[in-house]
């Protein structure tokens, strides 16, 4: 009897902790404050990732991890080293791609996409992605976290993103984690780690 | 000066409607009526792969994975590298399902392209009508609807190493395999003869 009344209990701590709820007016408010003001002092930052591709028919996720490397304004260089190195630099309005040593360069200078996904890739380590007209924002938290998911406004990204959810660990004002869910709802989880803000960046990183 | 002129236009006629035949290969006796290709048949397996995709010289890069889902059905997915879901069908001898693809890949040609071509790669059993033989490679050559498929393995391992799709003239797509063992391949090139497309998939360790 003591066992199955432990065991509820222990349900139950599971149940609270996984918990979200949602955050206060008050909350939000501070929330915002605190990672709009970090992110003003962001001018550079470098961190190691870890990518999950969940398909709900693999026994397994697939994982793949890489750098990421941003230098305020916008030089970016998101880079995949295992299993396959693959990267993609931001430069200059151009968007330079290395796959396995194959190189391509695309001029993004005329297209809304790029600066998009540029704004949504730093946004999304972060942060701060308050004020972008294309999703609608909702704040949570549970014990370990501030959640804020993110949905799309536009047809256009609908189609590919039913959801984006970003996890701030509780005291601190950047991203953890990123989830983004697609219409099916299988999803791409990113976890940063040995994130460095406002480390010396050698400029050659963003060299194709 | 016509009569050459018809002359070279009926050699290059008869040379370009020549019965497409296997080259430095003989006919051989064999009691072998099933020929099986293994690279995924086993239905606990994720096969997962870095894809390299050519198309009229234009470059798509991301990860194909698939998965054996019953005895008759295989599913399969492409993605970026950034891991957005570009298409995900399912396919199997008679049936072909498209359970998302985005816009761009949203077309009757390219679907109906890497419908066949997956239909080959995952198919399991190749009814045997003729079986031919050089010196490193057994060939059997299996009917395939107006079509026909000409499997190689190797003698030294019994891996097989290449599947060519040929019409009763030419050959129409290429499919090589490295196979680490004989069920698993670790690289597939599929390369169309008769538009500009190739598809390369090199396995990831995951």
């Amino acid at each position: 009897m003591k066992i199955r009344i432990l065991l509820f209990v222990l349900c139950m701590n599971f149940s609270v902790f996984a918990q979200e709820q949602k955050m206060s007016a008050a909350e939000i408010s501070t929330f915002k404050t605190s990672v709009e003001k970090e992110t003003k002092t962001i001018k550079s930052l470098k961190t190691d990732f870890i990518q999950y591709k969940h398909l709900s028919f693999l026994s397994k996720d697939i994982e793949t991890s890489g750098k990421m490397y941003f230098k305020s304004p916008s030089l970016l260089n998101w880079q995949y080293t295992n299993p396959y190195q693959y990267s993609i630099i931001f430069k200059n309005n151009k968007v330079y791609i290395n796959d396995q040593g194959k190189k391509s360069s695309i001029n993004a200078g005329n297209s809304k996409m790029f600066e998009k996904i540029n704004k949504l890739i730093v946004g999304s380590v972060s942060g701060n992605l308050f004020d972008d007209e294309e999703f609608s924002i909702e704040y949570f938290k549970n014990k370990e976290f501030y959640i804020t998911k993110l949905t799309p406004k536009t047809a256009t990204i609908k189609k590919y993103i039913k959801l984006v959810e970003l996890y701030f660990p509780i005291g601190e004002s950047t991203v953890s984690q990123v989830r983004l869910i697609e219409p099916s709802n299988d999803f791409t989880k990113i976890v940063f780690k040995n994130k460095q803000l406002n480390a010396k960046i050698d400029d050659a990183v963003f060299n194709h | 000066m016509m009569r050459f002129l018809i002359i070279s236009s009926l050699f290059v006629f008869f040379i370009s409607c020549k019965t497409y035949e296997i080259t430095n290969a003989t006919k051989i006796e064999s009691s072998k009526k099933n020929f099986q290709n293994l690279y995924f048949s086993d239905s606990e397996k994720d096969y997962v792969y870095k894809a390299n995709i050519e198309v009229y010289g234009k470059q798509l890069g991301g990860i194909f994975v698939a998965k054996k889902m019953n005895d008759t059905l295989h599913r399969a997915v492409l993605t970026t590298d950034f891991g957005n879901t570009l298409l995900d069908f399912e396919v199997s001898e008679n049936s072909f399902k498209v359970n998302y693809s985005v816009d761009e890949l949203n077309k009757k040609i390219v679907l109906n392209t890497l419908k066949d071509d997956f239909r080959l790669v995952f198919r399991q059993n190749h009814k045997v009508e003729e079986v031919f033989e050089n010196q490193l490679h057994t060939i059997y050559k299996v009917n395939d609807g107006k079509r026909f498929n000409y499997l190689s393995e190797n003698k030294s391992e019994q891996k097989l190493i290449q599947l060519i799709h040929a019409s009763k003239t030419k050959e129409k797509v290429v499919i090589q395999f490295e196979g680490k063992n004989t069920t698993f391949a670790e690289k597939i090139n599929i390369e169309h003869k008769n538009i500009k497309l190739k598809i390369e998939l090199n396995q990831i360790s995951n």
